[in-house]
């Protein structure tokens, strides 16, 4: 809907959350392209910088739920904005989460070294999870600043990749503790990380699923969800 | 219009038009009320939906130039079938106006008024009963059982409206028509008359024109748009406030125009 409220005001208000989500999901993807890069580069400085950066997050994340707590209160608004509103909130906390998850990976890689666990092949993989989480974390944030949802079930359906990769990663580290007992105190925080980028993905899929929700008033259903799995192939 | 029904509809309005001379008022207009529950009716001012309103119980009729057309059945009887009892029909209908507006006559006789004046009631303890009950129900009872023989006008606001809807529910209405009751009213006295509203359901058929988005949302189970004479949707509140199938409903229910 593009035409403007009788009160502007209210359309300021609605403007400037979903500019601030925006810029939220931004703070995200930064953390989360951070993750990927100290993750590929063993990077401990970047890593620190990212646990720093996520109370960056947290703060505008209390804004922002500040903001829609007052916009509910009073615009009490219906329809599109009702929808749009409170889905805002669990945008946020979506990518709060995300912020958090980006900051435990962070932490295993600022705390020890990664290249102890010598497996150039799980770190690799790791990255690579990295990059398809990401895809997934733009794709919904896209939609979301554009109004759409046109990317909902693609993320849906690629989220089940995800969790192959994050089966198969690990698998992998497994075998390595299985082969390598020595160096389990540097393989054990890969499979943290591994944890945390799988649970980045689930919340690019819920906010794929809110997305869904603006656009439609529907919420995307099991059967819709298995519809995707079904047409999924590897 | 597809409804998916729930209650039984009890009142089936059939392509009502409605004219005031040569101006057309209401267009074509479809729409069945449940039984026992609240139907909202919204829309921006002169969209029609105090006319349609006035229609169930033949309102219209004392204006001169205003023709109804169309059908509207309640109970499966055309009330406008030349052979249908006008003043018997309103004793089936029940109604509640913008401002509340007592008789000059005291609490008692307010509520008294209907039940003696259609004969129902010839025992003074029997009136004295219906009196009880209907103020009871209306939620004034433990109020004003001790200024009974006050003036109704001597009332606050809430209460005066809260006094014409037992004397609306006092002859025993199977509806009871509502237009925009608690304009005139503070917030607290339109919660009570919501809270109300919301009991009342179990017993009568209530509809309510409101230009509050926010009591639609509140008191009633369904809701129908009307803009420029015709009925644009209708259909679960939940689903109007939630996600309205229609543009202008959108627009109307966000505040995008009025």
């Amino acid at each position: 809907m593009t035409e403007e409220h009788i009160v502007t005001s209210f359309d300021d208000e609605l403007r400037e959350l979903t500019d601030g989500l925006i810029h939220l999901g931004g703070l995200a993807q930064i953390a989360l392209a951070n993750v990927e890069k100290s993750l590929k580069m063993n990077d401990h400085d970047l890593a620190k910088k990212t646990i720093e950066a996520d109370k960056q997050i947290n703060a505008l994340q209390f804004e922002l739920e500040e903001m829609t707590f007052n916009i509910l209160a009073k615009r009490q608004p219906m329809a599109n904005d009702l929808r749009s509103v409170f889905s805002s909130v669990k945008i946020i906390l979506f990518l709060e989460r995300i912020g958090d998850m980006c900051k435990g990976v962070c932490k295993r890689i600022a705390k020890g070294d990664l290249l102890n666990a010598k497996s150039p092949k799980t770190i690799d993989a790791l990255v690579g999870l990295t990059k398809d989480v990401q895809n997934n974390l733009d794709l919904v944030l896209d939609d979301y600043a554009q109004g759409k949802a046109d990317n909902a079930l693609n993320v849906w359906r690629s989220d089940i990749k995800i969790d192959s990769s994050y089966a198969s990663i690990l698998t992998a580290i497994l075998e390595d503790i299985r082969n390598k007992p020595e160096a389990i105190e540097a393989l054990v925080p890969l499979f943290f990380i591994a944890r945390y980028l799988e649970r980045i993905g689930d919340q690019a899929t819920n906010i794929a699923e809110v997305n869904h929700f603006i656009v439609t008033g529907e919420v995307l259903t099991d059967d819709r969800k298995l519809e995707a799995e079904e047409e999924t192939v590897f | 219009m597809n409804d998916q029904l729930n209650n039984k509809s009890l009142i089936q309005c059939s392509n009502v038009n409605v004219f005031y001379a040569d101006q057309q008022a209401l267009f074509d207009i479809n729409l069945d009320i449940r039984e026992n529950e609240v139907t909202s009716l919204i829309g921006p001012s002169g969209c029609g939906k105090s006319t349609f309103l006035r229609c169930i119980n033949r309102m219209n009729d004392v204006i001169d130039i205003c023709k109804v057309e169309g059908s509207i059945s309640i109970d499966n009887q055309n009330i406008y079938d030349p052979e249908v009892d006008v003043v018997e029909l309103r004793s089936r209908i029940g109604m509640v106006f913008q401002k509340p507006n007592p008789f000059p006559k005291s609490v008692y006789d307010n509520v008294a008024y209907g039940p003696k004046l259609h004969g129902r009631i010839l025992h003074q303890e029997d009136l004295d009963r219906k009196v009880e009950e209907s103020l009871e129900r209306a939620g004034l009872w433990s109020e004003v059982k001790d200024r009974l023989h006050e003036p109704g006008t001597s009332l606050s606001g809430g209460q005066q409206q809260r006094l014409c809807i037992a004397r609306a529910i006092a002859i025993d209405p199977s509806v009871i028509l509502m237009d925009e009751p608690c304009s005139a009213l503070d917030p607290i006295a339109t919660a009570k008359i919501e809270e109300l509203i919301d009991e009342l359901k179990s017993k009568y058929t209530i509809t309510i024109v409101t230009h509050s988005m926010q009591q639609a949302a509140r008191v009633s189970q369904r809701t129908a748009f009307f803009h420029l004479g015709k009925l644009i949707e209708v259909g679960d509140t939940e689903k109007i406030f939630r996600s309205p199938e229609h543009e202008q409903t959108e627009a109307y229910v966000t505040g995008r125009y009025g």
